[in-house]
């Protein structure tokens, strides 16, 4: 049922640029399609599996960063420089993924953290890779099947394939035993371990994968923008993700893409000052967190639960 | 390159007077985590407060820079107060993640508040004190400088007196050690980590209102502070508060060492750095959490 | 009978303090032995230091033969030892049916590409795993509970959970530490009568208890533990009327205790 859902909201989605003659509307569909699927990805570490990273950060730029360049320095097409971002993610992600797993979740916390400031410096600072501060303007349009997808209208495809796509590869892995395992290890890890199981290998897969699919987010967004520079790696992306995986419910798959889309779309259709919009976010963000900690889906699931302890009184 | 005394000695200073900076950030980090086990992600924002408290202090008070001081403190301790209140007193123990969440709303509505109405325009602050300073053969401090680090140094004497000779000490490293066995011996968790953040925020309005006459006034200049703070403590040693303080002055001097003859990149980097590589050889950080250790 | 589960001078001290001072026992295969021993006698630190939950300073531990000594506790798992928690431990958000199916999934052949590409070790495993677990949740009497999550259900019934998501994987042996503490009384009973069930049908237990009574129905084997040593070991029968155990576990003379079971009974 949901899944159906799913599908129809998917082809429903294609249809926007079909449906809608507003450049500026496609723009923002084109934004709402790449968040939803970062948003996804750090629903599967921090939803699923319980580890709040806020290393997504810089995987995000680290993936954009290595998809523009691999096309400006290294020549390589906007296809390779995609891959590229998300295999370099998954590779870091495991290196540095590794000792900050093995210390406790307060100091995982902190040292993602660590690691996507420890990003933006390197964005900003390391000039003879990144370019500095001036960052890399004129990102050339991706190209494909001797087509170039040279405007918003365009580009829209790329995006919602790429969304469609790492969104289908995520629930799959979510609905899968590993998804199921890493609910478990959320839950009670010492119980996960008295079966058997050893967390480790879990936790690195989630963190890793989500790497990569935030990378690639990260890698197509650039190309939408079509310059990547260190603000880039503003904290304000963080926020949005957090934002869209709180108010949608932290570790419910469809809560999560459900309002990826919606809240995408509210920056924009609450059009006041950038710090005017800041301050609601922050109040939104205080709000759910005491009002529903696990967001809209929680809020339905506990009206389950309760139904559900009721019949079987 | 010929390594001159008198530069090495003049980064020596400077590094320690930022790290008694970081130290009383990192502090009162830890004090929170101590007592509550939570990060308060928007404890920079409280610096930030202290530093636009001191600036609109000064001119009211004709300068002065005690009384200043004085009321930065008192206004910083206040919000702690309030944020205790409103927020965190909602919390309970083992809900990290979420205090991180709330905090770091708070944070953003903070900052973007401050800068909705004081503009992202740096402030500079003057003093009574103006540019003079003292000078000792070559090196030169100015008195804010001097003071700002004999006001952290006052500080840390006071804080270490506190917890280990008051009751409210007492009853503050006992929650820390064994939140179970203090409540049984009749301690009121909810008074002391009331305290225990109202002592926090204090520390933190000290050191942004001892900093504001040093450095440009922004909005944003709490968030990197903070940044390097919860590295510090977890180098520290989570909830370790000497820890904490070794970590900061250390830190400072790294800093100071690193920016006197790299470039400043090297010397932002170097907290997170030298982060990564203790988490990688001691997970639970330099000085294991023990409890809340004094002295 | 053999044994099992062969526990030889176990050794494990706290700042000093030695929890765990040269205890040894075996447990036969097939049979509910007991250990129990006043608080702080070590019986917790030993299943513990057995599961892999915390690291012995000496000692050895095999099981069926194999050296587990000092093993991380998911290999341990693996060998065959399956353990349960004092306070209980469930997922309380997945259903009744995937915490049963979590605790085999490691013991099945299936990994991930089985189970992607739907192969039939997927299925077959799938299949065998849920027939068993329909087996336990009948035995525990939870039928009707099979789809719903734990989280609803009582502190008793999800110890009956965690003894069946023990049983899941046919483990060489289980550990259950402490299985009634915090049970309501009446549905000890429950748990008593599971266990023997259980027990006919070849599963081997070791359980750590407070409950005395509880012990000395079930088990064929008690071993006493007091102050981080072995005070003695013998049948229930035996160890009830065993003055050095009354006295280190109870307080009490053995007259005392004779007047509280005639009360009891």
């Amino acid at each position: 049922m949901k899944l159906a859902a799913a599908l129809l909201a998917a082809l429903a989605f294609a249809a926007l640029p079909v449906l809608t003659s507003s450049n500026y509307v496609v723009g923002v569909g084109i934004s709402a399609l790449i968040f939803t699927a970062a948003a996804a990805a750090l629903n599967l570490v921090y939803g699923f599996t319980g580890l709040l990273s806020f290393a997504q950060l810089g995987f995000w730029g680290i993936g954009g960063y290595t998809a523009a360049l691999t096309v400006v320095s290294l020549g390589g097409s906007f296809w390779t420089g995609l891959l590229a971002a998300a295999l370099l993610n998954a590779v870091i992600a495991v290196l540095v993924g590794y000792p900050m797993l093995r210390t406790n979740r307060h100091a995982f916390v902190i040292s993602t953290l660590t690691f996507a400031l420890l990003v933006t410096l390197i964005a900003r600072d390391w000039v003879s890779l990144t370019r500095g501060p001036l960052g890399i303007p004129d990102l050339p349009a991706p190209q494909a099947f001797g087509l170039l997808f040279d405007t918003p209208r365009k580009f829209y495809w790329i995006a919602w394939i790429f969304s469609v796509a790492a969104i289908a590869f995520l629930f799959a892995l979510c609905s899968s035993r590993i998804g199921r395992t890493l609910v478990a290890i959320k839950q009670n890890e010492p119980l996960v371990r008295a079966q058997g199981i050893s967390p480790m290998p879990y936790k690195l897969t989630a963190f890793a994968l989500s790497a990569a699919i935030t990378g690639a987010a990260g890698g197509v967004y650039c190309f939408n923008l079509r310059i990547i520079d260190p603000s880039f790696l503003d904290f304000y992306y963080m926020q949005t993700f957090l934002i869209i995986v709180i108010i949608g419910g932290a570790g419910s798959f469809w809560g999560v893409i459900a309002s990826g889309i919606a809240l995408s779309a509210l920056p924009e259709v609450l059009r006041f000052s950038d710090d005017f919009r800041m301050i609601i976010y922050g109040v939104i963000l205080v709000i759910a967190m005491f009002v529903m900690p696990s967001g809209v889906a929680g809020l339905l699931r506990e009206r389950r639960v309760a139904r559900m302890r009721e019949a079987l009184r | 390159m010929t390594i001159d005394a008198t530069y090495l000695l003049q980064l020596t200073l400077n590094g320690i007077a930022l790290g008694l900076l970081y130290a009383l950030i990192a502090v009162g980090l830890s004090l929170i985590f101590g007592v509550m086990e939570i990060i308060n992600f928007a404890h920079g924002e409280i610096l930030m407060l202290g530093a636009f408290a001191m600036t609109f202090a000064l001119p009211v008070l004709g300068l002065l820079y005690w009384p200043a001081l004085a009321a930065a403190i008192l206004a910083t301790m206040l919000a702690g107060l309030l944020i205790y209140e409103v927020l965190l007193a909602r919390l309970r123990t083992d809900e990290f993640e979420r205090s991180i969440l709330i905090t770091l709303g708070l944070s953003i509505i903070l900052i973007h508040t401050a800068q909705y109405f004081f503009t992202a325009t740096p402030r500079m602050v003057d003093t009574q004190y103006g540019f003079d300073g003292v000078e000792i053969g070559t090196i030169r401090l100015t008195w804010t400088r001097l003071i700002g680090a004999a006001a952290a140094l006052v500080a840390f004497a006071g804080l270490y007196l506190t917890l280990r000779f008051t009751q409210f000490g007492r009853a503050m490293r006992a929650i820390a050690q064994n939140r179970e066995a203090a409540l049984m011996v009749g301690i009121r968790p909810r008074v002391v980590a009331r305290n225990a953040m109202i002592l926090a925020a204090g520390l933190c309005g000290l050191a942004g209102s001892a900093i504001a006459p040093i450095q440009l006034v922004t909005p944003y200049m709490g968030q990197f502070l903070i940044f390097k703070a919860f590295a510090l403590v977890t180098i520290g040693g989570l909830g370790n508060i000497p820890g904490a303080v070794v970590a900061a002055v250390a830190l400072g001097l790294i800093e100071s060492w690193v920016g006197g003859f790299f470039a400043s990149a090297w010397q932002e980097g170097a907290v997170f750095l030298v982060m990564i590589v203790v988490l990688l050889l001691r997970p639970e950080g330099l000085f294991k959490r023990g409890g809340m250790r004094v002295g | 009978m053999s044994a099992i589960l062969r526990v030889s001078d176990l050794r494990k001290s706290y700042s000093g303090i030695h929890a765990l001072d040269g205890v040894s026992f075996d447990v036969e295969g097939g049979s509910i032995t007991g250990l129990i021993g006043p608080n702080g006698s070590g019986k917790s630190t030993a299943i513990d230091c057995i599961s892999g939950f915390q690291k012995l300073d000496g000692g050895t531990v095999t099981l069926g033969g194999t050296d587990i000594t000092s093993r991380p506790a998911h290999l341990i798992a693996r060998a065959g030892l399956m353990r349960t928690f004092q306070t209980v431990r469930v997922y309380d958000r997945l259903s009744l049916a995937d915490n049963l199916a979590i605790a085999a999934q490691q013991f099945d052949p299936a990994g991930w590409i089985d189970e992607f590409l739907r192969t039939r070790r997927y299925r077959q495993a799938v299949e065998s795993s849920e027939q068993r677990a329909r087996q336990l949740v009948e035995l525990i009497g939870l039928q009707r509970y099979y789809e719903a999550e734990t989280g609803i259900l009582s502190y008793g019934q999800k110890k009956l959970v965690a003894l069946a998501a023990a049983l899941m994987p046919h483990p060489k042996i289980v550990v259950l530490d402490e299985p009634v503490a915090g049970v309501n009384p009446s549905r000890i009973r429950e748990i008593e009568v599971a266990l023997q069930q259980l027990n006919r049908a070849g599963e081997t237990f070791l359980i750590v208890e407070h409950n005395v009574e509880f012990i000395t129905t079930l088990c064929h084997q008690v071993i006493v533990l007091e102050q981080g040593r072995k005070l003695t070991e013998g049948t229930a029968a035996e160890i009830h009327t065993d003055p050095r155990v009354l006295e280190a576990y109870l307080g009490i003379t053995p007259e005392m205790a004779a007047a509280e079971v005639r009360g009891a009974a």
